[in-house]
């Protein structure tokens, strides 16, 4: 196995230009070096970690910058994370192992493309975008279109992601983050669920709601539809109940060691109907009634 | 392809040389022989592997010998003082917090890096410093007793 230490985003895409799909990107190395024990070795390894510029958490105006370096521990145990993006820390929080997080980097866990990757159904609620560098350029692209399907984004053996950029939610908006699995710890989700709502001035109905869901799909995603049929309507219990049926009928789980596809279903459905009621009560100061 | 790896374990500098698909684990093991660091579930989910690297808990298994160039580890041989153990290691002894021991090295050496931030950790730090290793022998509430006995022996409150 060829192993590289590129010492710039430059280096780094050159090589992956060289090596093609023989190239595998590993920086913490908790997802790759399993692989490498248990799969297969890949023709040649890049190590990105002595990339400098790529470790930093930076506000900048409406946006928190973090680098695709930057671990789960250290997002974890950033002030600013934790008080402007509860969501995002709530599923960094959550994430395996204090000895993972202290490891593991946020660009990993996104470009792993897991469908139950922890960040992920987070950064989709949060509409974060990821600066991708190729060798013609860089490019700023959505979550949303950025996951292609298990293990494929759209940076495809020729890109790399070094940088995401959060959008700080709007004023007055509240969410969570709920993960279903069987142990708190060192557990993938068997289904994560991702809600953040923005009440209207008046606190009766929703003026903006997003739904992300992780781990019941080839990709994490949005429920859209679920979302479209919310917007604007006033909050009861009849409505939320419908929004979780909704969620569910828009996810298409498989069945799998952890889960019946079935039981993934009934799972959305609840963590979707006690996000939109956490949210909303968190947001509002009411109970949904 | 193999590397020359120089870096420094319980304050000592040691090189080795090591093949880069190779694990921090294995080099630790094999090529140094620093056995007291176990091997276990080999895919960072148990904490049998766990060492100290510059200053953070993390799983030796899952981490790239190439990592440890230039960094600092700590490993459960660093921990006691000549014939004298650690407080971590002597309050897993008095509380009868080992049973086959195998998991022991991990939980010591996770619970050392928790003393070392702070020497009164609430509930939530020990379940967050902990739940990273496995005890199949499920001895759960004495190594918690063992950790706060080692925590009020250091602080001097026991």
């Amino acid at each position: 196995m060829n192993y590289f230490e590129p010492k710039s985003v430059d280096e780094a895409l050159s090589l992956l230009a060289k090596y093609g799909e023989e190239a595998k990107v590993i920086a913490g190395g908790t997802d790759v070096m399993v692989d490498i024990k248990y799969k297969e070795e890949p023709g040649c390894l890049v190590n990105i970690k002595k990339i400098p510029g790529l470790g930093a958490i930076q506000e900048n105006g409406g946006n928190l910058r973090v680098g695709s370096l930057v671990t789960i521990r250290e997002i974890e145990t950033n002030s600013i994370v934790r008080e402007r993006l509860p969501v995002f820390w709530e599923a960094c929080h959550q994430f395996a192992s204090l000895q993972i997080r202290n490891t593991a980097t946020v660009g990993g866990n996104i470009c792993r493309a897991s469908p139950s990757g922890e960040t992920l159904a987070p950064l989709l609620v949060l509409e974060a975008k990821g600066k991708l560098a190729f060798a013609d350029g860089e490019k700023s692209e959505p979550f949303d279109s950025f996951f292609q399907g298990p293990g494929k984004t759209t940076l495809g053996y020729k890109g790399l992601l070094t940088e995401i950029e959060i959008p700080y939610p709007p004023n007055g908006s509240r969410g969570v983050y709920l993960k279903h699995a069987v142990r708190g710890a060192m557990d993938i989700a068997m289904v994560g669920v991702a809600v953040l709502v923005t009440p209207d001035a008046a606190k009766n109905s929703l003026q903006d709601v997003r739904i992300g869901l992780g781990a019941v799909a080839p990709t994490p995603i949005r429920a859209t539809k679920t979302e479209a049929m919310l917007r604007g309507k006033p909050v009861d219990a009849a409505l939320v109940k419908e929004a979780a049926a909704m969620a569910a009928s828009e996810s298409s789980p498989i069945s799998d060691q952890r889960s019946s596809a079935e039981n993934r279903r009934w799972i959305v459905e609840a963590l979707t109907r006690r996000g939109l009621q956490q949210s909303w009560q968190a947001a509002t100061g009411k109970e949904v009634a | 392809m193999s590397l020359t790896i120089n870096t420094t374990i319980n304050g000592k500098s040691v090189s080795g040389s090591a093949e880069t698909s190779t694990s921090l684990l294995d080099f630790l093991r094999d090529t140094l022989e620093y056995k007291g660091t176990k091997l276990c579930c080999n895919t960072g989910e148990c904490g049998a592997c766990t060492i100290i690297y510059n200053g953070m808990p993390i799983n030796s298994c899952v981490t790239m010998a190439a990592d440890a160039i230039g960094a600092e580890i700590t490993t459960i041989e660093g921990l006691a003082d000549g014939d004298k153990l650690h407080p971590v290691q002597q309050a897993f002894i008095d509380t009868g917090a080992v049973q086959c021991g195998y998991c022991t090295p991990g939980y010591i050496i996770s619970v050392k890096a928790l003393l070392d931030r702070t020497t009164k950790p609430t509930a939530e730090d020990i379940e967050e410093a902990v739940s990273g290793n496995i005890c199949r022998c499920t001895g759960y509430n004495k190594i918690v007793d063992a950790i706060h006995l080692a925590a009020d022996r250091i602080a001097g409150r026991a």
